[in-house]
């Protein structure tokens, strides 16, 4: 039982971490309908901006809004420099241009930064906290994670819910037609959906760069399960994003902890077969007419 | 060209018989090539043939198809390690009891490829898209760490070692199948030692001109040809640690001699070097041409290149039938409108299946071929890059054109060669050279996406229309 409290207080902060992840792949699609296969390695290179800047002046802030501000920028020039031009053809198009950009990406860190892992220091104590004489495998940089990615959540819940901006991004994600006839900008709208994914990238990439090693090809693992939990959640639904992210980070957590952690891929793999054979639209999706 | 079309239309298997002559030439030309190259441009020969059997698959599931699948590279390992196991752990061909050899091997990872592909094929077809695209990635990811769970069956992280199969009597009998019968005859009985005596008499068959035969049984190596375990080193074998020389038993350097101690006349004349010491030339006499370029060597990458050659070029062939068939136009028709087609009576799911399976079965082939080249099958071999670089391949070169994949196949081999080219005369670091070749591979991906959706093969067409309109 202590084992299964241990590896479920694990998966928490990669579960979170991954929700993250998937809300940036969700954020893209519901702006223009195409699966980012780039975005994980967008955030791979905002981490490695960080981790540069971390190296130069020593701070863990400055790193973090240099990770931010770039993702910001990465996601505007991806969208307008290879999405926004092949949008008009076809679905493989887009596609394979996403995955283009991901080669490239991966390519230019490993000429700036070199290919081997890099280790990117948490900003306060790695290691659990000790309560009743037992290190529990959940370290005040794991607090701090769950709590940046509750902020950033609740920050993106309040901006989509309860101002105009979101509203015109819900709604031309809804219904761009409809959305253009009624005086939103959709395009803009577009360009706002692809720069927040870049940014909930760029902090899921700062936050997990501790847990793991820094390497151009580090988070292809991480684009599975992100893939997976957006997937499972819909990849409509931002609530299904985050909720199945942090599900995927558990399973995946209780596999690794219970047989190999070279079993994660393989299982993030199931889940999604599983979903995709029986509930193929999603579980928390909006538009079950659509998909009908 | 209209003439020829309406020929081959007119008669019923002309199309089979001209697609033959294609693959045979296509075959019988890089088979020429390969004897007279270096074993490095052979290795590179073998890599590209490689794949291009397996574009030859992405071409009909990517471009005709319409479905973007990550998963070839994983199905390539699945090819690679049923090769490697199958030829590692049975002795005979179950049932039959027959000796087992790589033939075989071929075989079982050709059925491999396809039980995998009907798996996969099963679920992809009704997806579509991204949710494909996804699914693929996981598979990409996911499938060759499954290696990692089985270590001790599939080697783990460390991959299995492989005994590329070859004919025994090494060189000659490489080229057996692959020069022409006389030259082959002339050799065998025209020395007066046999040289190769130890070889079977029935090893170069008349059949084995036909390009099918090449992978005759008797080519590869029997049971008795592999290393049994009783020639492997036992412990004792390997040097105590008395065995090794202490400091003082080397010599010092008053030991050695002055440079006046060591004449030219120590050195071996280059006489001594004469084709009778080798025995090679003297006993073939000059019109075995084919094999001149490599005197006496045995080149195991010009092996591996025939063998990957073969493979291509079959693959290829029946590529052409599928792809220029009804199959082909049937493809076509669900990628474009999959409720279209269904009305003419074509099923969506069936078509997507089926070149689901096909493109497994060629990329379990290419994976087949991938083991003999490496001599290894792993993870390493297999990853997401190798899928990637498929997909690159075959959009570079054009998405719907089996042309395409072979273009698309060479600049895959050509492309990191010439990068390192470039790197070695203007200076750059390693970093820079071991990642330019994949920089470049997604600008251009990027660029052929966005500028020229058909690739090589349809930039060049859609110029040359151009230019017959002016």
């Amino acid at each position: 039982m202590t084992n299964f409290i241990d590896y479920f207080l694990g998966g928490i902060s990669s579960g979170v971490i991954i929700a993250l992840m998937a809300l940036a792949l969700v954020l893209v699609w519901r702006s223009t309908r195409v699966v980012n296969f780039a975005q994980l390695a967008q955030a791979m290179f905002t981490t490695f901006i960080a981790l540069t800047v971390r190296d130069l002046t020593g701070s863990w802030l400055l790193a973090l809004a240099a990770a931010l501000a770039s993702g910001l920028v990465l996601g505007v020039i991806v969208h307008f420099l290879v999405i926004r031009p092949v949008k008009r053809m076809d679905t493989s198009g887009a596609i394979i241009a996403t995955f283009g950009v991901l080669i490239a990406l991966e390519a230019f860190a490993g000429m700036i930064w070199g290919g081997d892992g890099k280790a990117f220091p948490p900003p306060i104590r790695n290691t659990g906290f000790e309560i009743g004489g037992r290190v529990w495998p959940f370290s005040p940089y794991d607090l701090l994670v769950v709590v940046t990615v509750i902020v950033l959540v609740l920050a993106l819940t309040i901006v989509f819910t309860r101002t105009s901006v979101g509203l015109a991004m819900r709604a031309s994600a809804f219904n761009p037609e409809v959305a253009r006839l009624s005086g939103v900008r959709v395009s803009r709208m577009l360009v706002l959906g692809w720069a927040i994914a870049g940014f909930v990238g760029a902090v899921a990439g700062v936050l997990v760069a501790p847990l793991t090693t820094l390497s151009p090809t580090a988070f292809d693992v991480f684009l599975v399960f992100a893939f997976t939990a957006a997937v499972i959640g819909g990849l409509d639904s931002l609530v299904g994003a985050v909720a199945f992210g942090i599900g995927t980070g558990l399973v995946i957590s209780l596999v690794s902890g219970y047989t190999d952690s070279s079993n994660a891929p393989v299982v993030a793999l199931v889940l999604l077969v599983v979903n995709l054979l029986f509930k193929p639209e999603g579980v928390f999706t909006h538009h079950k007419a659509r998909t009908v | 060209m209209s003439r020829l079309t309406s020929l081959t239309e007119r008669l019923p298997g002309t199309r089979l018989v001209s697609h033959a002559l294609i693959a045979l030439v296509i075959f019988g030309l890089l088979t020429w090539i390969n004897q007279f190259i270096d074993p490095l441009l052979s290795y590179y020969l073998a890599t590209a043939a490689m794949y291009a059997t397996a574009m030859f698959g992405m071409t009909i599931l990517v471009g005709l198809s319409g479905q973007v699948s990550l998963g070839n590279g994983a199905l390539m390992a699945v090819g690679g390690y049923i090769f490697a196991l199958t030829s590692l752990n049975w002795q005979t061909v179950p049932i039959l009891g027959t000796p087992w050899n790589a033939v075989w091997s071929m075989v079982f990872a050709g059925i491999g490829g396809v039980v995998f592909g009907l798996l996969i094929g099963g679920i992809a077809a009704r997806l579509k898209g991204p949710y494909l695209a996804g699914l693929t990635l996981g598979i990409a990811v996911g499938v060759p760490a499954i290696a990692n769970r089985f270590p001790g069956l599939l080697g783990g992280e460390n991959g299995l070692m492989i005994q590329v199969p070859y004919p025994a009597g090494g060189y000659a009998a490489a080229t057996g199948g692959l020069t022409d019968d006389a030259s082959t005859d002339e050799f065998l009985g025209g020395g007066d030692e046999p040289l190769y005596e130890e070889l079977p008499d029935d090893l170069f068959t008349d059949e084995q001109a036909v390009i099918e035969d090449d992978f005759a049984g008797d080519d590869f190596l029997s049971d008795e040809d592999f290393l049994s375990d009783d020639d492997f080193l036992s412990d004792d074998d390997f040097l105590g640690d008395d065995d090794f020389l202490s400091d003082d038993d080397f010599l010092s350097d008053d030991d050695f001699s002055t440079n006046d101690g060591f004449t030219t006349d120590d050195v071996v004349p280059e006489e001594a070097f004469d084709d009778e010491a080798f025995g090679v030339e003297g006993d073939l006499g000059s019109d075995v041409s084919a094999i001149d370029g490599l005197d006496a060597g045995f080149v195991i990458e010009q092996w591996q290149a025939s063998v990957a050659i073969a493979v291509a070029c079959i693959v290829g062939f029946v590529a052409l039938n599928l792809v220029r068939g009804r199959q082909g136009r049937v493809w076509q028709a669900v990628r474009d409108d999959p409720v279209a087609a269904a009305v003419s009576g074509i099923s969506p799911a069936g078509s997507k299946i089926s070149a689901f399976v096909v493109s497994s079965l060629f990329a379990a082939l290419a994976g087949a071929v991938f083991a003999q080249i490496l001599s290894f099958v792993g993870p390493g071999a297999f990853t997401l890059g190798l899928s990637l670089s498929l997909l690159v391949g075959i959009v570079l070169g054009g998405r719907t054109s089996l042309i395409g994949a072979m273009i698309g196949a060479v600049i895959l081999v050509w492309l990191p060669e010439f990068v390192l080219d470039v790197s070695a005369d203007r200076g750059w670091d390693d970093q820079i050279t071991n990642n330019a070749p994949n920089f470049l591979y997604g600008i251009l991906v990027v660029l052929v996406v966005l500028a020229a959706p058909g690739g090589l093969v349809g930039g060049v067409q859609g110029f040359a229309k151009r230019l017959n309109r002016r």
